[in-house]
């Protein structure tokens, strides 16, 4: 096997265009959930979600959809920074790995809304924009003629599409890669969480005791993957290593958590199992955390059962308190904070974390960022259905 | 050396019928299965399986929370375990599932979406939302069957299923799992067949025939097989059905040379000589240009046979394709899957002593 390293980080936020500001208001303590701004969701009870200002921007056109746009966005800030020369490699040995995002779901929901309303509609847009095309418009970029592979497993997509890129470069079957996710808003996903009563009127509150859902969020992360020698001997600037992953079904409930955590605890093993890391070696954990009452319990309860004793002395930060939840988006986004903490040996904060539930005594990073070094990292992700997928990433010590 | 992948048990859910002997019939007589459609899922013809039942296999309060295509994947999966002879709950975590869809979550998406944007939020059904995720199919065949181990749904528009077919491989090669559940489904619905009409992608007159350029038709259904290490299947005695490579190619040029041209390399790598040639192409010149490429390349190749002319497109994306080889009476069977985006797929099946 072949270690792995990340070279690129592109990162577009509710926060901000790259990875550079959206970083520096994170750790300046910063929200993106606002007031709607650039969706319309007449008759939601909530009405603040995490958008994507693009600064005036159109954020769709007839022909590419918002999630493209700012995929593509991620996609050349990450080239940039990996500083890789894409034309001399293979493009057979260059993969596109990306999570199925709501893509040309508005295109969808504009027809059914043209028929609705008498008119008749423009049936190719639906049936051209899906999520395939998002992933074939970034391989196009890459100049990839290896792998497109488009992951539909809700929340945990990104993080999976990550894990995949993992595998076929550590396995020898890719030389370059790129992996992550994009999300951006529409009304099937907010109808569908609002009517779950899965989501916060209010700013969402991560591991408090008075959390009382979710946020629904916009944004896009992409890396640049590639085997670590072959980074090191042109020099690139290597962000940290992806080691492994785990995954696992709970075959417990189609929406709700196992309550105990059983199926993410057991991810959280194999992702250290896989990436020959202890307990010990961890000392950050992206948490999921949607701040629904049933998901962070859950967690909670995985993370001390995955980490045992060790579990005190670790750093939780819960990325949705400052991009909301970015569905399938959201594990590349916890990834990317991930990244950036070892990078910077500082933690992000869960923000608005004021009253800390003790049905999760952990140390959930509240209010503020903490500085601390970070020598391997557990990223969570779960999904319907009971998926749940836990990203194993270590920091680059130079060796 | 990397394990060798095996098929240990298939089951199907195809508009010819339930079960592997009416698709085995239906296959040796090359019978299509187009009919006018019934209302409740479009207008227009198509490849319905308006014979599929779950009777005994679903439990009632539990399929009525599934949609048509979870339930067609149930179905199939109880199949393929039953002649694998596996004890899904007992394997458990061991068990991995890998699903691939074009059409899941988009079927339970109309119902959801049209009352709330017709009557607003307070008309939008909790029941519904789950199932307009395609992972919801995965996550109820775990609840149904007890499975714990990894799973994905991949969407890679014809080719999902092969598509997922490569990571259950992964999976088993590295260990992560005893064995893998490789599940395709579709299912039709109302606005599914408005669009394809409105896109002019289907054939207006007639059945969907290769080389005619008139468009394909519809259809729906589910494949299930079990995967497994050849050393695991012998150990515990299972039946084996045929040993399965994949290979895939994409291309930057959009062109049907260029992406015909990919779809040749996939299945050159593959270096297999076979002895009957299953073809995805449908009816739809995009594809069927694809083929064609292949075709010329290798006029020395038996000429393919098309499962999608009989039971449509979708339908199990790519799935169909699989079962079709399996089914087929050769011991060699290669599969080319052309797609009209994205990967170029391509398979060599080859069964034992067949």
């Amino acid at each position: 096997m072949r270690r792995v390293a990340v070279t690129g980080l592109g990162f577009v936020s509710s926060l901000g265009l790259d990875t550079r500001s959206t970083w520096a208001r994170v750790l300046a303590g910063e929200s993106g959930i606002r007031p709607l701004r650039f969706s319309s969701f007449p008759g939601e009870a909530a009405q603040i979600a995490a958008e994507v200002d693009l600064g005036g921007r159109p954020r769709t056109t007839r022909r590419q959809s918002f999630c493209e746009l700012i995929s593509l966005m991620a996609l050349g800030e990450a080239l940039a920074q990996s500083g890789a020369t894409l034309d001399r490699f293979n493009p057979a040995r260059i993969g596109t790995f990306l999570a199925a995002a709501t893509s040309g779901l508005p295109a969808g929901e504009g027809y059914v809304l043209d028929r609705l309303q008498g008119r008749r509609g423009h049936p190719t847009e639906p049936i051209f924009q899906t999520p395939t095309t998002l992933t074939d418009a970034v391989a196009r970029c890459v100049g990839s003629e290896g792998p497109r592979s488009t992951i539909m497993n809700a929340c945990s997509s990104s993080a999976l599409a990550i894990g995949q890129a993992w595998e076929y470069l550590a396995e020898g079957d890719l030389d370059f890669a790129v992996a992550g996710g994009a999300e951006g808003l529409c009304r099937t996903t907010f109808g569908g969480f609002s009517c779950l009563k899965a989501v916060d009127t209010e700013p969402c509150r991560p591991f408090s005791a008075d959390r009382a859902g979710l946020n629904l969020g916009e944004g896009a992360v992409l890396l640049a993957l590639e085997p670590l020698e072959d980074a090191r001997a042109r020099g690139a600037e290597i962000l940290a290593e992806v080691v492994g992953y785990g995954a696992t079904m709970d075959a417990h409930h189609a929406t709700a958590p196992h309550p105990e955590g059983h199926g993410a605890a057991r991810a959280m093993r194999l992702a250290m199992e896989v990436a020959r890391l202890a307990p010990t070696d961890i000392d950050l954990v992206s948490a999921h955390a949607t701040a629904t009452p049933a998901n962070d319990g859950a967690e909670a309860k995985a993370i001390l059962s995955a980490l045992g004793s060790h579990a005190a002395h670790v750093s939780v930060t819960a990325s949705k308190s400052q991009f909301g939840h970015t569905l399938g988006a959201a594990g590349a986004v916890g990834a990317a904070l991930a990244i950036l903490a070892m990078r910077d040996h500082v933690v992000s904060p869960t923000l608005r974390l004021e009253h800390p539930d003790p049905e999760c005594p952990l140390d959930c990073t509240p209010l503020v960022p903490r500085e601390r070094s970070v020598r391997a990292a557990l990223v969570n992700a779960f999904a319907f259905g009971g998926n749940n997928l836990c990203l194993a990433l270590r920091a680059w010590e130079g060796r | 050396m990397s394990p060798e992948i095996v098929i240990t048990g298939m089951g199907t859910v195809l508009p010819c019928g339930n079960g592997l002997e009416a698709a085995r019939e239906a296959w040796r007589t090359r019978t299509p299965a187009f009919a006018t459609l019934p209302e409740t899922l479009g207008e227009g013809r198509g490849a319905a399986c308006t014979a599929f039942s779950f009777a005994g296999i679903i439990p009632p309060m539990v399929a009525r929370r599934l949609d048509r295509g979870t339930r067609f994947a149930w179905v199939a999966v109880h199949q393929a375990l039953a002649q694998a002879g596996l004890d899904a709950k007992a394997c458990g975590e061991r068990l991995a599932v890998a699903a691939g869809t074009m059409t899941g979550g988009s079927e339970a998406t109309e119902p959801f979406i049209r009352p709330y944007l017709d009557k607003g939020p307070e008309a939008a059904s909790p029941m519904i939302f789950p199932n307009c995720v395609a992972i919801s199919i995965v996550g109820q065949i775990s609840m149904g069957f007890g499975i714990k181990g990894p799973s994905l749904v991949q969407l890679q528009r014809e080719n999902s299923t092969l598509d997922a077919l490569d990571q259950a491989c992964r999976w088993l090669r590295q260990g992560r799992a005893d064995a893998a559940l490789l599940v395709g489904t579709d299912a039709l619905f109302p606005l599914l067949v408005e669009l394809l009409k409105g896109s002019r992608l289907t054939c207006r007159h007639g059945d969907p025939l290769v080389g005619s350029r008139r468009g394909y038709l519809p259809g729906e259904g589910a494949q299930a097989f079990l995967l497994e290490t050849r050393q695991r299947a012998l150990a515990r005695s299972a039946p084996i059905l045929g040993s399965l490579r994949i290979a895939q190619r994409a291309s930057n040029d959009p062109s049907s040379t260029g992406r015909g041209r990919a779809l040749c390399l996939a299945a050159e790598s593959l270096a297999f000589r076979p002895e009957a040639w299953v073809g995805g192409a449908t009816g739809h010149p995009i594809l069927d240009d694809l083929e064609q490429v292949v075709r010329e390349a290798h006029p020395d190749w038996p000429d393919p046979a098309h499962p999608k002319t009989l039971w449509g497109e979708f339908g199990g994306s790519g799935g169909q394709l699989l079962a079709a080889a399996l089914l087929d009476p050769a011991r060699k069977v290669l599969v080319t899957a052309p797609s009209s985006g994205g990967s170029q797929i391509a398979l060599a099946l080859e069964k034992d002593g067949a």
